[in-house]
Parts: C-alpha cells; structure tokens; sequence
C-alpha cells in the first residue's frame, strides 16, 4: 500500500536522559529481543506436567522439534519475535513505539502463562529446572520482550505519522468491509480462546489471558504505525456505511466459531449489561451525576416483565406480547428514574450519589422482602416463558435453508438490535440540544444554568432516559434468563456498571460497550480465579482511576477534564472548588 | 408494653453509639478532603478482624481466659491494624488524587471497599462465613427493673456505649484545644491558606484518616464483643449507616456524627418495632431518612448552613 506520510515539522526529540546511554545500541537491542523470543518460545516451557494434564501447546517438550508447526501462544511470540528483529532492520515511520507495543504484548503473553505455571506447578521449579529436567523457555522469552521494550524505548521519540492516503469511495468501502470482517473474526477469536472455562478444561483462564496479551501487544503496535487512525478516519468519512456494515457483521457472529449455545448466551448476556451501561452512560457519562444504585432500573424493568409473563410466580395472571412487554417495563422503570432523579433538584455532587445509592438499597431490600408479592423474594420469580414469535421460542435452534444458528443465536440478534437502537438513541442524544445541556451541566452546572439551561427538568430527564434504557434491557434479560431474583441487582452490581462505563471511556458508546464486554466477559473466562475475581475488580477501578481515568476511548471533552496535567485550563467548577477547599 | 419501648429504645443506643464512633471517622475525612471515604466501613470491619486474628494467632491461653488481660490487647491490635490499612490506602490510593476531579477519588473510594472486602475474604482463613468473636467482655444482662417488668441491658452493650462517649469527648477535646487540632480545623476551611500559615496539610489529613481508623478499629472490636460473631458485610452495612449519621448530624461536625449516630440506632430499632413491615424494613427507614435528610436538610443537625457543594 502506498502512503504519503506528512512529516513532522519540528527535529525529533532526543531519546529521554536515563536510556541515552543504550541509545545507540537499540537496533541491536531489539533484533537480540527478537531473537531471545523466537528463542524462548520453542524451549520448553515447564519441567514437568502439571496436575491437571499437560499445559497447552506442548509446553512440556523437552525442546520443540517442529518449529514450523507451532500454535497458540508460542506461535503468538514466534511472530512477534520475528516481527521484533523485521522491524528493527527496515526504516518504518514511528517503529520505536511500535516496537514498543510488540515487546510489551511479548511480556504479556509471556508473563499470562509464565506466573500460571509457577501458580499451578508450586514455585519456580517449574518454569527452571526440578526433576532432572530444564524448562527456561518463560525466562528467555521474558528476557527478549524486556529488550525490545527497552531498545523500543531507547529510540529516537517519532511522532505518531498520520496517514493521509485517500481514494475513490468503493475502494475504500473495500477497505472498510474487510477491516469489519476482520473484527469480526478478531473478536470471535477473543470470545472463544481458551475455550469454556469447565473442570475439565482449567486452561482457559491462562490461555484467555495469553491470547488477550498477544491482541493488546498487536493493536498496541497497529496503533502505533498509525494504520487505527487512519482507519477510524476513512470509517468517520463513511459514517452510514461503516455502521450498517457494522451492524451485519455484530448479527453475524453465530455463523463464526463462537456460534455455540455457550457463546450465544455469553454474548446476549454482554448485551444486557451494554445496553445498560450505555444507559448509565448518558446519566454519569453525558450529564455528569454519579449514580450508585442504577442497576435498580434494571431490576425493576426485570421484575415488571417477570410480572406479566404469564409465569406461575407473577402477580398478575396474562401473558403480554414480548414488543409490549418491554414497552411497559421501560415506561415503569422510566417513572422510577423520574422519582429517583428528583432530588437532583437539591441535592448535587457525591451528596447525590449517595441518595441514587440510598434508593438501590432501598430496592434490594425491597425485593428481597418480597414486596407487594412482586418480586418472589428470596424465591425470586422463576419459569419465565421465553420469547417467541411465528410459533417459534427464541431459544430453539432455527435453521434456515442450509445455515443453521444454535440455539440462543435469536437472542442474540434480538440483543444485537436492542443494543444498536440504544445507541443510535444515545447517538442522537448526546448531539442534540439536550446531550449538550447535559455535557454543560456536567461541566459546570451554575454556569449552565447562567447560560438559560433549565437545570432541574434536564437533570431529571436524563435519570429517566437512563432509566427507560435499563428497563428495556431488564424485560429482555427476565425472558432470556427465565428466572429473576433480587441478588440480580445488588450494589455490586451498580459498582460493576459504573466501572463498566469508567472502564471504557465516560460518555462515549464504543466505551460503554468495551467496556460492559471486558468487565462480563473475564469473570465467564477466569473461573478458576473466581474466588480473586473482586478482588481484582477492586484493585483494578484504584488503578483506572490513578493512571487511565480518562477510560480506554477517551471522549475528547472528557479528557481534557479528567486529565489535570494536560495543560488545558481546568473548569470554573473545579477552580471554585480548589478555591473552596 | 413499656419494657417493649425502653429496651427498644436500649437496643437503639447501644448500635447507635457504636455506628457514632464510626461516623466520627467519616465526618473528619470529609471535613479535610471534602471525599467521602466509602472504604471507611471496611477498616472498621478489618479492625474486627485484625483483633481476631490477634486472639487467635498471637495470644497465649491464659491471656485469652481473662478478658480484662485480652480486651485491652484486642483493641490495641483492632486500632493497630485499622490504622495500617488506613496509612496504606491514604498513601496509595486517595493522595494520588488530590487535585482530580471530584467523581474520581469518589470511584476510587469504592474501589477500595470492595477490594477490601474481598481481600478479608480471600485471606482470612475461615472469612467465607461468620467467624465467631471471643468473649473479651463479661457476658450476661444487667436487667434495669421499669414499671411493668425489666429493660435487659447486655454489659457488653454498656462498654460500648461508654467507650464511645469517652472516645467521642477525648476527640472533641484534641480538636477543639490542641494545637494538632487546631492545624486540622483550619485545614478544613482553607487548605491553601493553611498551608501558608504553616501547616502541612499532608501531616493533617494523615492525622485525620489514623484518628478515624483508631476509632473504627476500637469500634470493630466492640461490635465483634457484642454481637459474638462477625462477618465481611459488617463493614459495608454499618458503614452506610454510619455515612448516614454523619450527614444526618451534620458532616463535618463531632457532636453532629455522635447526636447522628444516636438517631440512626433508635430510628432503626423503634422502626423495626413499630414501623409496618417491622425488622425486615428496618434498613429501608435508615435509608428513607437519609434521603429525606439530604433533600430537605443537606446541612444536618449541626452543619453549616453555608456550604458550596459542588
């Protein structure tokens, strides 16, 4: 592919002052990096077999004896190695930080499989030397990823080159078609790598992680040549294009290798939990009041839907077509999100976070007592009907001419659809008059409300948009689950939303969606982490909020707020507050 | 009918004495820095279980029969640990966030609790279920003869509520006369100006989160002595609870977190005797209150009724 590359006006900077030294060697640096990887990854990898049965990719051999039939993980860092030295002999724009994000994916991958078989085998005998045997293939490979992380950072700093390379429209659709299907495929291969966490496979975790260390290194260094940039450029130049394609290939997902029953379920439940956070999304994302009791909504479009579904449990004795159902549940939780965002009227801050908490406790306590007979209590509502239309349920397996979707894949589409029309909803909103009273209120609501902003009616009316969006999502999630119970709905579970939203970005759709999948999707991989999994959790929104709190795609207004060291002149708001405190 | 009311009204000032000791904690922190540490509850809960683990792993037999030898150790040990966890999580985790803005320490506050939480859970051995606590007090009821019966009064209920006026008074003291106290006033009303009078608002707020972990801890034990078993939610629960009277009473103010404490244990223990749904809804009135309190009377009791909350 030819690319004119606009070159940066001002000299390259020098390399930082403690790596000057090592400077000059980094090419060396990075090819004996390359070279340690290849290395690494066909020496063997453990010096005996694990309880549980052989470590993945043969990680037991005494030396690899095919080295052109490697797989998984080895095969991940052999590229990468090979990548490593490649790049370091030719002259490609910006490769130091390329070269960067490969050695880190090299370390990641080394280190996801490195510290399980420490783990699982009981110390460094594993991965040294025990039993008369020799295993050094986790250190070497370490050892090279290090090197070309530091030769990667020893280079002269480039700028990130911007790809200006434009042509006629169908080309770049082409382009466009392949890179979706190529996500496509991308993320099938995340879903399914390592398999279904089960007794019988308890590799998935590590091979899970390993596989997400190779993908992070990888787009690391994509990102790096530039090449996302440039893509998400041609995409915002066909915005129509790129998300009709989209759609198609997110329904597509059943025709790939996640298009198992397990799968299915896995994906419709992201769904859920992306439509809601995308709900959240406009309450703390858009109009910047923190809510700490929102999965409540969700409960309660949950419990409505439970009621009318003809179960034996519900209160009420019919059975309401599923397209009213969920028209009904959104109004109820919407109502419910109208009540609970009143205070907002007075109260403001954490002072306000604290009310919408208040009120999620006062739900699951609620629930829990089985209140009005609503909610079945601690017997929860179980026997929910599932969807069905055409006299077909959406949980029978559906073969269409010589295509034919597991079971659940319905669902799936279903969910699919949901969620695109929640986003295309928060779309609209957040570029429209209302999405900028929003983002004004967030930013300063005094000033907002200077500038003839109706606060109080605004504020509230996000509680109930927001609202409405999870009681769609809850009358989806009580027919596809069949079963509802109030420990659905704990704190915990708004504390997962919400990090589910910081995760990935406050204020931005594809955020709350990566964001909804990371934090859904590890807990069904690491199962036999299980038991670290809050912990972890926990550990991990201390460390967002440290290093990232901006999230991992960044809405441009939020950056510049959340990022006091970016030189951007902080906010009235939180002038005042410097001044007040 | 009257022995009803009264020990209702008992009950109430035991757990509310106890929730005040630990609201102390939250209304100084919030005083300073103006954050509302969410992970308060949970040094409280790690004082329970820093004193147990004492009781457990460190002391000898004869120690553990004479509770008058074994309470004084527990809540050293209690304090102790509370406040380790406490300098910890100051250090790593809320100074870094100073000067961000403010939904970030907030999030980082939760992270923390449940982290906490967890982390007991996964390491304490035994921590998946309630874990029985020592008898570190003498055991039994004094019964307080009323009209028409006796008010049970457990002698371990009484330490608590001593403990706690002692505690809640020697604090009122340090702040309002010693010279520490002092920097930690004028920290609260301007950290700026106090930092050019001076002060290290640092050294203040570290004095801030080891006084209100000191306390917490001691109230850990004397929960754990009460009750005679803890568990991983207590922390959690009485730390909302404790939030709660903390605004309820006025944030920022001693007196307010004791008189809010107080409230909150009679509202829950006469609310769950005579409120419709009774025990079971006791919870929900404590957080029907909060609501009411922070809509209608944000200030509290005692706050100050000029307050930007932004």
């Amino acid at each position: 592919m030819t690319t004119t590359l606009e070159k940066a006006p001002a000299p390259t900077p020098e390399p930082r002052g403690r790596l000057a030294p090592v400077a000059p060697y980094a090419s060396a640096l990075q090819i004996a990096g390359g070279a340690l990887t290849l290395i690494g990854a066909l020496l063997p990898w453990a010096t005996f077999v694990l309880n549980e049965g052989p470590y993945p990719e043969k990680a037991t051999l005494e030396f690899f004896t095919a080295p052109l039939a490697v797989t998984g993980f080895r095969l991940h860092l052999v590229l990468f190695g090979i990548a490593a030295i490649v790049l370091s002999l030719v002259t490609v724009p910006a490769r130091g930080r390329m070269l960067q994000g490969l050695g880190w994916g090299v370390v990641a991958v080394t280190l996801a499989n490195t510290l399980y078989l420490v783990a699982e085998g009981g110390g460094l005998g594993t991965i040294t030397a025990a039993d008369g045997a020799v295993a050094f293939g986790p250190i070497v490979a370490l050892v090279g990823g290090a090197l070309i992380v530091l030769g990667g950072s020893a280079r002269r700093r480039e700028d990130k080159p911007v790809w200006a390379w434009r042509s006629n429209r169908y080309v770049e659709w082409a382009i466009l078609l392949v890179t979706y299907v190529l996500l496509l495929l991308l993320v099938a291969a995340v879903l399914t790598s390592g398999g279904q966490g089960t007794a019988a496979n308890v590799y998935s975790g590590a091979v899970f992680l390993s596989f997400l260390g190779a993908v992070g290194g990888l787009l690391a260094a994509l990102q790096a040549s530039g090449l996302l940039t440039w893509i998400a450029a041609v995409s915002e130049r066909h915005r129509l294009f790129s998300v009709v394609v989209l759609l198609f290939v997110a329904l597509a997902l059943p025709l790939t290798q996640a298009g198992t029953e397990y799968w299915m379920t896995v994906a419709a439940n992201i769904g859920v939990y992306a439509a809601t956070a995308i709900g959240l999304n406009i309450v703390v994302g858009l109009a910047g009041l923190l809510d700490l009791g929102y999965v409540a909504f969700l409960g309660i479009g949950a419990f409505v839907a439970a009621n009318l579904s003809g179960a034996a449990a519900a209160q009420f004795d019919i059975e309401v077509p599923f397209p009213l159902v969920m028209v009904i549940s959104a109004v109820v939780a919407g109502t419910f999100g109208a009540v609970v965002g009143s205070p907002t009227l007075r109260v403001r801050g954490d002072y306000l976070a604290i009310v919408t908490l208040a009120f999620g406790e006062i739900f699951v306590r609620s629930s829990q007592n089985n209140i009005g007979g609503f909610t079945g209590g601690s017997n929860a509502i179980p026997g929910i009907p599932p969807v069905s239309a055409f006299g077909n349920d959406f949980n029978d397996e559906l073969i269409i001419g010589s295509v034919e979707l597991p079971r659940g894949a319905l669902y799936y589409v279903l969910i699919v659809l949901i969620v695109a029309a929640v986003m295309l909803v928060f779309g609209n909103l957040k570029n429209s008059r209302l999405g900028r009273a929003w983002i004004a209120i967030r930013e300063d609501e005094d000033a907002a409300r200077a500038m003839g902003i109706r606060t109080g009616p605004v504020k509230i009316l996000a509680f109930m948009i927001g609202a409405t969006i999870a009681g769609f999502a809850g009358a989806f999630f009580a027919h596809k689950t069949g079963t509802v119970s109030y420990e659905s709905f704990k704190f915990l579970e708004s504390v997962t939303l919400l990090a589910a939203v910081i995760l990935g970005g406050m204020g931005t759709i594809p955020g709350a969606v990566l964001g909804a999948s990371i934090l859904f999707v590890l807990p069904e991989k690491l199962r036999e982490f299980a038991d670290y999994r809050l912990l972890l959790f926990g550990i991990a929104l201390i460390l967002i909020m440290r290093f990232r709190p901006q999230g991992l795609v960044p809405d441009s207004h939020r950056r510049a707020e959340l990022a006091p060291d970016s030189g951007v002149p902080p906010t009235p708001g939180t002038a005042a507050k410097a001044a007040a405190s | 009918m009257l022995p009803t009311l009264l020990s209702q009204i008992v009950n109430g000032l035991v757990l509310g004495s106890l929730i005040g000791l630990i609201a102390l904690g939250y209304t100084m922190v919030y005083g300073i820095i103006q954050l509302i540490n969410f992970a308060h509850g949970e040094i409280f809960m790690i004082g329970a279980y820093g004193g147990l683990a004492m009781f457990t792993y460190l002391l000898p037999t004869f120690v553990q029969q004479q509770w008058y030898l074994a309470l004084p150790l527990l809540l050293l040990a209690g304090a102790g640990v509370s406040v380790g966890v406490a300098l910890i999580m100051e250090r790593f985790a809320y100074r870094p966030l100073r000067n961000a803005p403010r939904l970030a320490p907030l999030i980082t506050a939760l992270g923390v609790s449940v982290a906490l939480q967890e982390g007991v859970r996964v390491f304490y051995p035994g921590a998946t279920a309630a874990l029985p606590f020592p008898k570190v007090f003498v055991q039994g009821t004094w019964a307080i003869p009323v009209p028409g019966g006796t008010v049970p009064l457990r002698w371990t209920g009484l330490l608590i509520i001593v403990v706690s006026l002692v505690l809640a008074f020697a604090l009122n003291s340090f702040v309002n006369n010693s010279r520490m106290g002092r920097a930690m006033r004028a920290t609260s009303q301007d950290r700026d100006v106090a930092r050019l009078m001076g002060i290290d608002p640092d050294r203040v707020i570290v004095l801030t989160f080891v006084l209100g972990a000191t306390l917490a801890g001691v109230a850990g034990i004397l929960y754990g002595a009460d009750l005679g078993f803890i568990n991983i939610d207590i922390g959690f629960q009485n730390g909302i609870f404790a939030f709660t009277a903390a605004v309820l009473g006025g944030i920022g103010s001693i007196k307010g977190a004791v008189a809010g404490g107080l409230s909150i244990g009679l509202i829950k223990a006469l609310g769950g005797q005579y409120l419709p749904g009774g025990t079971a809804y006791d919870y929900v009135w404590i957080f029907v209150v909060l609501i009411a309190v922070l809509v209608f009377r944000p200030q509290g009791f005692f706050g100050e009724t000029e307050r930007v909350r932004a």
